[in-house]
């Protein structure tokens, strides 16, 4: 679900950025999150803490993870992806069906 | 490193500023050319976690050390936190609008410092050639809330001319250390505000009772100490 990447190399933290469109309901994120992990806040972007990493989490799917392990920030997202995955906190872009036809046609 | 000479007159500071020391490149070196100059300044950080993290307050203590032992005196140190203030801007105003809600009140709580401090003004290392909310029109909004100066030596420099200076005084290397960016910066920020809509939804946030609740926990540490 993520490709975990480092966005500049003074940054004490990873960003998890989703491999494919989507965008997250926070206030549902904090529902199901709130019950595995503990959290921070929910003001625009949601703030948790999960295994002693904070993590931020943003509408548009991507994650900031505060640590300086890659490792870990992968084993984090993966974490995070799993207990969201297929709940009503994820929306995905509507799409028609067919390949090669991902988005609506004009007109 | 850069020895500081300070054009003092008589040995007595000319004036005293309120300088913003974020833990970036551009601070510090305003702080320093305005030091130079014989001014003499108050830090002040403001400590934005949890969207931050103790990294960046560490760094700003680390450079306020530096600037310390280049102008060869103390330097009062405030940290405010400023936390809880993004908290009730992301849940009451646009998105868009986060860093001109955030700046505004940076302004106003070291204004507040500046009184109880006898400084005559806020010093910040802002400059038109940087991140997209630093526009005259925004900055032009962000004025609007006090009633002192805002010195910015660095207001017409680029990116590279600022890194020379830093590069020569030794912030930059500690400017350059880990630390997390801010997170709750949006993606887009607006870089042409009006007036009338940031006061419109400053109605929402209640500004007074903010400042308040930062001044209450704001405290003075010793770079020092650190």
């Amino acid at each position: 679900m993520y490709s975990i990447l480092k966005p500049c190399k003074t940054t004490a933290a990873f960003e998890a950025i989703p491999k494919e469109r989507f965008s997250l309901d926070l206030d549902r994120c904090e529902e199901i999150l709130g019950r595995v992990c503990m959290i921070v806040t929910n003001a625009g972007i949601l703030l948790i803490v999960n295994d002693r990493c904070e993590v931020s989490i943003h509408k548009d799917g991507r994650l900031i993870l505060k640590t300086d392990s890659k490792e870990l920030a992968a084993e984090q997202a993966a974490r995070i992806s799993e207990w969201l995955e297929g709940t009503p906190a994820i929306r995905k872009p509507r799409t028609h069906a067919g390949p090669g036809n991902e988005y609506p046609p004009r007109g | 490193m850069a020895v500081l000479l300070l054009h003092r007159i008589g040995g007595i500071s000319m004036a005293k500023l309120v300088s913003l020391i974020s833990g970036g490149i551009d601070s510090p070196v305003a702080a320093y050319l305005m030091l130079r100059q014989g001014v003499d300044i108050v830090a002040v950080h403001m400590d934005n976690r949890p969207f931050t993290d103790e990294k960046n307050l560490n760094k700003a203590m680390s450079l306020v050390r530096h600037l310390q032992h280049l102008a060869r005196r103390p330097i009062k140190t405030y940290v405010v936190p400023h936390g809880p203030n993004h908290i009730a801007f992301a849940r009451n105003c646009e998105r868009h609008l986060h860093c001109l809600f955030c700046r505004r009140m940076m302004y106003r709580i070291a204004e507040r410092i500046a009184e109880r401090e006898g400084a005559l003004g806020i010093l910040t290392g802002e400059s038109l050639g940087q991140v997209a909310s630093q526009t005259l029109q925004n900055l032009m909004v962000e004025n609007q809330v006090i009633r002192i100066p805002v010195v910015r030596p660095l207001i017409g420099m680029d990116k590279v001319e600022i890194i020379d200076i830093a590069r020569k005084i030794g912030t930059y290397e500690i400017s350059t250390l880990p630390g997390l960016c801010c997170t709750i910066v949006p993606k887009k920020p607006a870089t042409a505000a009006r007036a009338g809509d940031i006061l419109a939804a400053e109605q929402k946030i209640d500004p007074g009772a903010l400042i308040e609740r930062s001044l209450e926990g704001m405290y003075v540490l010793d770079p020092e100490a650190l």
